[in-house]
């Protein structure tokens, strides 16, 4: 007797099954559940008895409130909340809570740097997704399971063709350094994981000091890509510097004049990353959240509400877009370097946009 | 003849009564508890020169202070923003407030509950509105005046001065009740005097009823001007695209980093809070010395000046200005919610109402407005009823103490709303209470920084009972429970009843403290559409700000007609 | 009612002060049973503040104040009864009705406080609206009153409750003239028939004398003279309450010594006019000034009319006519004397007349 119960712990332990509440997740679950759609790992009933989700997320709110709408409607008894900052004022809060022993997220989605600060002080519960699969290994942390990429935002240059003619606007990213454009264009703030993404991908091809001239062009920063393309559609500013793509789709589909350049040189494509949070309030609400966000139906909708590209294997490109895979994408190739240079970019971006 | 005399069983020592001390310490404590616990965390973040997210602070220094220094131009800013709004709003409301106060404008009634619009607008929906219509290339008054005048960029609104503009419209308002107030209660036979002997009205005005009214004028600038300082919304989104701080915006800048930088926050929120403090002590001195040469004893309804065929100019004026703060900013913000994307080239625009129906899906609106609703209805219920006590320890007892009790509860009005919320977030992040994130810890906030309000509202309506009111009752044989209970609420009631609506509307507006206190579960209104303004879009916001609007004027036009029997008092 | 020889109120040596301002000096006084006594004096003088104490709504610094014989505040015993534990009634200046209650609740308020049954209730405020004549006016809101009838509810107020004490703070200061004179009348029958022991306030001195058992003359915190009216409008204890009540001449001079009657004193005054005069109570043979009654001057046209009586030579500076009496402004040798004489036969300005008063109306004064 006593030898099979320990032959069963042993076989429980090889195939990590996860026992009580809030335990990490080594490897996939034996047997995932298929609900929805999709394929979980999660305990659907403990789910429900949770009833709540709290997501910390840089997406932009309406887009947000599209995602977990549908989320709800597939899953009427867990009511999801949100709360949406800039990436840096989004980390700093949520270290702040957990500083002080004040748990309330569930989920959190940063830029890449962030969240290898938050892997790296504990701070993502484990969870191999079954949904984890269709990534590559580049897109995932080291070990699997802490976060994914779940969201690339490819982001270059936009113009309004109504202000700025297509043969007088840039083409390149060197074209952006013209004087003649001085005063007319508009980046976003030091606070942008996106920002910094561009940053360092650009100048790793176009050499270090390439962003400092930049300084001359006096750009204006702004928090949100939506207030950088209203700024060019109302004719405020004529150019966005490292335009996400998905704002432009999104412009777009509204009727609004704009134009997409996609310089040769190579189109940065930042990651959106997402993991469950440790000492999560729901945890098995936020698994089940991850694997249907993670899974083809989660991103189609996420494509649809956000306009970004989809990191999967068999991501389809987002509405009136084009796959992100169809152009010369840049990721860092010193990742060490880039992880470790938010502070020289802080202290660069600053300068260059004018604050103090 | 019997004496029937309740039973003189319990002799005191004292003139009050257990009860009477205990209730007054209690609430005194409380009081000092809920202001100064949160502003001993500040204290001690702004010596943190270590990590700023470890607390208590390892590294003490006073490098942040040192830092401020070193940052002159936000401070010159505040100073100049502040400044040329207070010298606007004053201007405007000495005029607004003679001539709806000392003439026969026509109209006056509803000018005036018109003129309280501002106030409920808020100055994030203000300044909104403004950016759409003074933007420098997009703006609707820019776009208009291309086409008639043919010059381009005239105005701009993202500038210290558009700031302050915006400022003294939507804020100012308090400029003209203070002012108001004043001119209604001067003698009018010091003007007549000096009509009667041949000075026409112009003359009489620049000669007899600004000096005479000057103390009180100078009491409302430095007050006006101590509000000004703490101003944050229309800094907030007029000033951050041309990268303009104010101290309130740079504490909030501060904040919004990673790492954030609480320390130079919290020194740089002493620095404003000392400065208030001072300018607000200074109108504390002013007011007691008795400069209100002009206040008499009795109460006075000066009769109105007939100013002739002049009075429709100076209804003009009023209009005007009824335009420009109400008007025109809920027009800009109306058409606005209704573009597909905000556009001004008119062959461009395409209407549609998507953006309502989007508003109404986002957390922002949706539980943001109900826990507003909610947190102002409840606020306002108890806030008024521990007020009452409050008003009444300090202007109708004898207990000891009550004048430090006074000082305590008017304190937060020294304290600028961002640093109070910044001060409260360390505050209520640390402690294992486990109110951080709920709806409750706003409610605390709310009735700390809503204190000075509250009181100041009931106590006038307080003095006005005369005295003998409470002492008969006394004498009766009333104990102090009976005595509230059957003659002080009752009387107080129409007070009651207004300062409930004050400390509703105050509440729903409020946006300082609330920044730093929501979480995902306890957003509301104000600062849910500030959140949101920086990844909305304009036409979004403004179709936030619109159901904003509507929803609190609502709210209020019912709360008003349910108690407008309250308000026919004794 | 049988009498009671313990007083219905005994203030003793009570001195009331506010921070270094010392409102009320010391003073002690009794209120026996069913008596009206008024504390009379210029504003200022601490008689509202002594009021106030005996009520409750002041803290004395020093002294004790007892009520039928049980002490209600003690400086030495430390004893301060609250004022709602006093059991006494009041009238204030200003009424103190409450606006929102008709009249019929304010009359009632005591009695309710007092957890009486609803009947009793009814009807002893049925009863005190009875006594003020307010019965048709009963269901009334209070706010809708003329300051006549305010009065009548507060007093109704005041009697409900049957207190044994009622205190009186200037009830009909803020009445006309002619209401003023028909209350005060009332207001003393109605404590007459119910035997209430009451201290009354006021500044007006034909109110005081008119209507009280005894008055007590305060100024600046301290009593002056106590006793019936008659005492103290005929023997004035000192210049102040001969100068404040009634209307008095003070001629100042010295004595000369004993008269001819030995009840009488000879006083020369510093004109060099030689008067007889009645010496003060309590005289020392100090006095510097004689008080005559201006209304107990006799006035003859020309010089020369003698008799008996005190006899001063002058000439009518003015006349003013103040209907119920016609007051002249004497010369007599350098010092104006002034006569009140009843509107007959008018005597012209500038006329010389001869003054005549008898020395029982010429009283010595030490000051």
């Amino acid at each position: 007797m006593r030898q099979r119960i320990l032959g069963l712990v042993g076989a429980a332990s090889i195939f990590g099954l996860v026992a009580g509440n809030g335990q990490a997740q080594n490897a996939v679950c034996p047997s995932p559940n298929e609900v929805a759609g999709f394929r979980t790992c999660a305990n659907i009933a403990k789910a429900e008895q949770e009833g709540k989700l709290v997501i910390y997320s840089t997406d932009v709110e309406q887009g947000q409130a599209k995602i977990v709408a549908a989320f709800s409607a597939s899953f009427p008894k867990i009511k999801p909340t949100y709360v949406r900052a800039l990436s840096a004022s989004l980390y700093a809060k949520l270290q702040s809570e957990r500083q002080a022993g004040q748990y309330l997220a569930d989920l959190v989605n940063v830029d890449v740097v962030l969240a290898n600060d938050f892997l790296k002080k504990n701070g993502y519960a484990r969870y191999v997704s079954p949904q984890m699969a269709a990534f590559r290994s580049e897109f995932k942390s080291k070990p699997e399971g802490y976060f994914t990429w779940a969201q690339l935002a490819v982001a270059a240059i936009a113009y309004n063709p109504r202000l700025l003619a297509a043969d007088q606007a840039p083409k390149a990213w060197g074209d952006i350094l013209n004087p003649k454009y001085a005063g007319t264009m508009n980046v976003k703030s030091s606070n942008s994981g996106v920002q910094h993404f561009v940053w360092y991908t650009v100048r790793e091809v176009m050499g270090k000091d390439f962003w400092k001239s930049l300084a001359s062009q006096k750009p204006k920063a702004f928090d949100s890509y939506v207030q950088q393309y209203d700024r060019i559609v109302n004719g405020e500013d004529k150019i966005v510097i490292g335009a996400q793509y998905s704002g432009y789709l999104e412009f777009k589909a509204k009727g609004a004049p704009l134009d997409f350049v996609f310089p040769d040189q190579g189109v940065p494509a930042s990651p959106q990353v997402w993991g469950v949070i440790d000492k999560a309030p729901n945890p098995e609400a936020a698994r089940l959240f991850l694997d249907w966000f993670l899974s083809p139906i989660g991103q189609k909708v996420m494509q649809e509400a956000l306009f970004l590209n989809s990191p999967r294997d068999d991501a389809v490109p987002p509405p009136g877009g084009v796959a992100a895979s169809q152009h010369k994408l840049l990721f860092p190739s010193d990742w060490d370097g880039f992880l470790g240079s938010k502070r020289e970019f802080n202290t660069e971006w600053d300068r260059i946009t004018g604050l103090r | 003849m019997q004496n029937l005399a309740p039973p003189a069983s319990l002799w005191r020592p004292s003139g009050a009564t257990k009860i009477e001390l205990l209730a007054s310490a209690t609430v005194a404590l409380v009081c000092v508890g809920l202001i100064v616990y949160p502003l001993f965390f500040l204290l001690a973040e702004s010596i943190n020169v270590g990590d700023p997210q470890t607390f208590p602070p390892k590294d003490i220094g006073i490098d942040n202070f040192i830092d401020l220094s070193l940052d002159l131009t936000v401070l010159l800013n505040t100073a100049y923003v502040a400044i040329a709004a207070t010298a606007m709003a004053i201007a405007a409301g000495f005029v607004l407030a003679w001539i709806l106060t000392r003439t026969n404008v026509p109209g006056k009634a509803l000018l005036e509950r018109l003129l309280e619009i501002p106030f409920y607008l808020t100055p994030l929906v203000g300044a909104l509105a403004w950016s759409i219509l003074a933007a420098p290339k997009s703006g609707f008054l820019n776009q208009l005046l291309v086409t008639v005048v043919g010059v381009s960029d005239l105005l701009d609104i993202y500038t210290p001065f558009g700031i302050a503009w915006v400022m003294a419209l939507f804020e100012g308002t308090v400029a003209f009740v203070m002012i108001s107030a004043v001119m209604k209660s001067m003698d009018p036979s010091l003007e007549e005097s000096s009509r009667v002997t041949g000075a026409g009205k112009l003359r009489t005005l620049f000669k007899i009823t600004l000096p005479l009214v000057l103390p009180g004028l100078l009491g409302a600038i430095v007050f006006v001007f101590a509000e000004m300082l703490g101003s944050f919304a229309a800094a907030l989104v007029l000033g951050l695209p041309g990268r303009f701080f104010v101290v309130t915006t740079a504490i909030w800048q501060y904040t919004l980093s990673y790492p954030p930088e609480y320390g130079k926050a919290s020194a740089l929120g002493l620095a404003l809070f000392g400065v208030m403090f001072a300018t607000l002590s200074f109108y504390r001195w002013m007011v007691r010395r008795g400069t209100f040469a002009t206040i008499s004893g009795k109460a006075f309804q000066p009769r109105p000046i007939d100013m002739g065929r002049a009075r429709y100019g100076l209804a003009a004026i009023c209009w005007l200005y009824v335009f420009v703060a109400v008007i025109l900013p809920i027009a800009a913000l109306l058409l606005t919610s209704c573009l597909r994307f905000a556009t001004v080239i008119v062959d461009q625009m395409s209407f549609t109402l998507q953006n309502y129906e989007t508003a109404l899906t986002l957390d922002a609106v949706r539980s943001a407005l109900t826990n507003s609703l909610e947190l102002g209805i409840g606020v306002a219920t108890v806030g008024v009823f521990v007020m009452a006590v409050l008003v009444w320890i300090i202007y109708r007892s004898r207990l000891p103490g009550r004048g430090a009790v006074e000082y305590v509860v008017m304190f937060p009005q020294s304290v600028p709303r961002m640093v109070f919320g910044l001060a409260l977030l360390t505050a209520w992040l640390n402690i294992p209470i486990p109110l951080y994130g709920t709806l409750w810890v706003l409610a605390i906030a709310y009735f700390t920084v809503l204190m000075p309000l509250g009181v100041r509202t009931l106590s006038g309506v307080v003095l006005q009972i005369d005295k003998s009111l409470e002492e008969c009752a006394q004498v009766c044989g009333a104990t102090w429970a009976y005595r509230m209970r059957t003659i002080t609420v009752p009387l107080l009631r129409p007070g009651l009843v207004a300062a409930w609506l004050l400390i509703f509307i105050a509440s729903v507006r409020e946006i300082g403290v609330s920044i730093y206190l929501m979480g995902p579960n306890s957003k509301v209104i104000a600062p849910a559409i500030v959140s949101s303004w920086s990844s909305a879009g304009t036409e979004l916001t403004a179709a936030m700000a619109m159901i904003q609007t509507a929803a609190v004027l609502l709210a209020v036009l019912l709360l008003l007609s349910l108690t407008a029997k309250y308000f026919k008092g004794a | 009612m049988s009498a009671n020889l313990q007083p219905m109120i005994a203030v003793s040596d009570l001195v009331v002060s506010y921070g270094n301002y010392v409102a009320v000096k010391g003073i002690s006084f009794d209120v026996r049973q069913g008596e009206h006594i008024t504390l009379l004096g210029p504003s200022g003088c601490g008689k509202t503040t002594t009021l106030r104490s005996i009520a409750g709504l002041e803290r004395p610094t020093r002294g004790s104040i007892l009520l039928d014989g049980k002490p209600v505040f003690s400086a030495d015993q430390r004893i301060n009864v609250p004022v709602e534990k006093r059991g006494i009634s009041m009238v204030f200046q200003s009424y103190a009705i409450w606006p929102h209650m008709t009249v019929f609740d304010n009359v009632a308020y005591g009695l309710r406080v007092r957890g009486l049954p609803q009947k009793e209730i009814e009807a002893k405020a049925s009863q005190a609206l009875d006594l003020v004549q307010l019965r048709h006016a009963a269901d009334r809101p209070a706010s809708k009153l003329s300051g006549g009838q305010q009065q009548r509810v507060a007093l109704g107020r005041a009697i409900a409750f049957s207190p044994s004490i009622i205190l009186f703070d200037e009830p009909l200061s803020n009445l006309d003239a002619k209401l003023r004179a028909s209350m005060r009348i009332e207001l003393k029958e109605l404590q007459h028939r119910l035997g209430i022991s009451s201290v009354y306030v006021t500044h007006d001195q034909e109110e005081a004398l008119a209507i009280s058992d005894r008055v007590i003359v305060m100024n600046d915190g301290k009593i002056e003279q106590i006793g019936t009216p008659d005492e103290i409008y005929s023997r004035p204890a000192n210049g102040f309450v001969a100068d404040f009540v009634g209307s008095a001449n003070i001629l100042p001079g010295t004595i000369v010594g004993p008269a001819s009657d030995h009840e009488l004193t000879v006083f020369q005054l510093n004109t060099g006019a030689r008067l007889n005069t009645r010496a003060s109570t309590n005289s020392s043979g100090a006095a510097t000034t004689v008080a005559v009654r201006t209304a107990l001057i006799d006035i003859r046209r020309g010089f020369g009319h003698r008799d008996d009586r005190n006899a001063l030579e002058g000439q009518v500076l003015r006349r003013l006519f103040h209907g119920d009496f016609v007051e002249y402004f004497v010369n007599c040798q350098g010092h104006r004397v002034t006569v009140r004489r009843p509107p007959t036969d008018i005597i012209a300005e500038g006329e010389e007349v001869t003054l005549l008063f008898s020395p029982e109306h010429a009283v010595l004064l030490e000051r």
